[in-house]
């Protein structure tokens, strides 16, 4: 079945338009990465499906839900874990935990935040306040509070971004771990990230999607044996 | 059970904070003890009682209230310049949800500072020989809450249309036209002319006046400010509601 359905999707901002007449189809228990350049428009897209930004035209449904006339119900299914780190930074690790779980009404939100901090391993910085952590533990606290609700649709909106290769690696193995247990739609700048994750990978430029695939179906639809050059060949192709 | 957790959240955020106590609390009172002992070094015969203790404490209680419009206008726009809120916005929570959360926690807050500026006043009076009654300076507290709803309003809505570098300073010009035109340090009705209309025009005089009133045992001579503060206190929080429900989407950033 389908965790995602996008018809003809576009958000115009006046004379810009940031997604133009998208349609794609994500499966459940998919990790699907929206790989682009800067403003080709996978934020928006991102946006739109988490009912942050209504489209222009065009239709959407998540879980079967319209991301415009159901949108409550839509709230109820996903998490999103944005660009920037998304903590309370006075709050400690555990506090942020509960905190989420009790505004999605998880009936024990302190079991929850403990199964979660044993997941991701969260132990030694349970008790300190986000604000103290490291860039890298804030992404993780972020995600992690994503997680925490059990979504059945996930939107990692390029979540290693600014991070060391380190950090980078060790939120890979996490992303991993959650490899269909959940839909999860992942925008990066990082093509090895897609590569190395991704199930299906769409490349979008100028708001346009250009060509969806695994990232072997895209090397060979772009004649090229590494992904970096079919990458380079789709966008130019599109004449970004 | 969101908007528990919301505000529990906020409370935390602004009580980890140290310049809540400091400014919100702390400063309030220094201010009633400096101007105390100013009050003493003024001659009697100049016959000036706008510092005694039972003119100070309302006024000084506005004042502080200023603040924790201060602290508002910081919290709503540091989250906002944040993603914390983007993240809130794509979770289950409503607009009531998010208002009433930030609200909450301010009038509590708000509440435990008028009861400690009050409090220490009444310390103060007790010392100088100064008669406060206590009936009338719970009754002030009411009187107040208007006021106390409006200026987390400003807050809010400053915080909601501002940046955390912008908000800020638009505050401080509020504090600025609340002490100075709220006739916290000068006797309004004395000076007279445009600028008593424009003190009365304005909501500081009248929050000041009301708890004024109150404390001196008139409370009905305070009605019509009161009544003036509410009518502000409905706009500021209307507007402080829309541009809120404003930011819940993010084609309006």
């Amino acid at each position: 079945m389908e965790a995602i359905a996008i018809k003809a999707l576009t958000k115009k901002y006046k004379d810009f338009t940031a997604v133009d007449a998208l349609d794609l189809t994500i499966g459940k228990g998919e990790l699907f990465g929206l790989l682009g350049v800067n403003g080709a428009g996978k934020t928006t897209t991102i946006k739109m499906l988490s009912c942050l930004s209504k489209p222009t035209s065009g239709k959407a449904e998540v879980m079967g839900f319209d991301i415009v006339e159901k949108s409550d119900e839509v709230k109820k299914v996903i998490s999103i874990s944005t660009q920037e780190t998304a903590v309370a930074p006075n709050l400690t690790v555990r506090e942020n935990l509960e905190f989420i779980a009790k505004v999605y009404g998880i009936e024990n939100p302190k079991a929850a935040a403990d199964k979660i901090i044993a997941e991701f391993s969260l132990q030694e910085k349970e008790n300190s306040r986000t604000k103290t952590l490291s860039g890298g533990w804030q992404r993780k606290v972020s995600i992690a509070m994503a997680l925490i609700t059990s979504p059945q649709v996930l939107f990692l909106d390029e979540p290693t971004l600014g991070l060391d290769v380190l950090a980078r690696r060790e939120l890979w193995k996490v992303i991993e771990q959650l490899k269909s247990k959940m839909t999860i739609i992942l925008t990066t700048h990082y093509l090895e990230e897609a590569e190395a994750l991704c199930d299906r990978i769409a490349i979008m430029t100028h708001g346009k999607l250009r060509a969806v695939g695994t990232a072997d179906e895209l090397m060979k639809l772009a004649g090229k044996d590494n992904f970096e050059d079919a990458f380079v060949e789709i966008a130019e192709r599109s004449g970004n | 059970m969101r908007i528990k957790a919301f505000a529990e959240r906020n409370i935390k955020e602004l009580l980890r904070d140290p310049l809540s106590y400091l400014f919100c609390l702390g400063f309030p009172v220094v201010m009633l003890v400096l101007m105390t002992i100013i009050n003493k070094s003024i001659p009697p015969q100049a016959g000036m009682t706008v510092f005694r203790i039972d003119n100070l404490c309302a006024g000084i209680t506005v004042f502080g209230l200023t603040f924790l419009m201060l602290f508002a206008a910081l919290l709503t726009s540091k989250d906002r310049t944040s993603s914390f809120l983007m993240r809130l916005y794509a979770s289950p929570m409503t607009a009531v949800d998010f208002i009433a959360g930030y609200y909450i926690p301010l009038i509590i807050l708000a509440v435990i500072q008028c009861v400690i500026t009050f409090g220490v006043s009444f310390v103060i009076a007790v010392i100088e020989g100064v008669s406060l009654n206590v009936g009338n300076i719970l009754l002030a507290i009411v009187t107040l809450i208007p006021s106390i709803i409006m200026f987390i309003g400003f807050g809010l809505f400053f915080g909601g249309m501002f940046s955390q570098n912008a908000a800020p300073g638009l505050c401080s010009a509020i504090i600025s036209a609340a002490s100075i035109l709220g006739g916290i340090w000068m006797d309004v009705d004395a000076i007279g002319g445009a600028i008593e209309t424009i003190c009365k025009v304005l909501p500081f005089y009248h929050s000041v006046n009301a708890a004024r009133c109150a404390v001196d045992g008139n409370v009905g001579d305070g009605v019509t400010s009161i009544l003036i503060v509410s009518a502000y206190m409905v706009v500021v929080t209307v507007l402080a509601i829309v541009v809120f429900r404003k930011n819940m989407s993010s084609d309006n950033k």
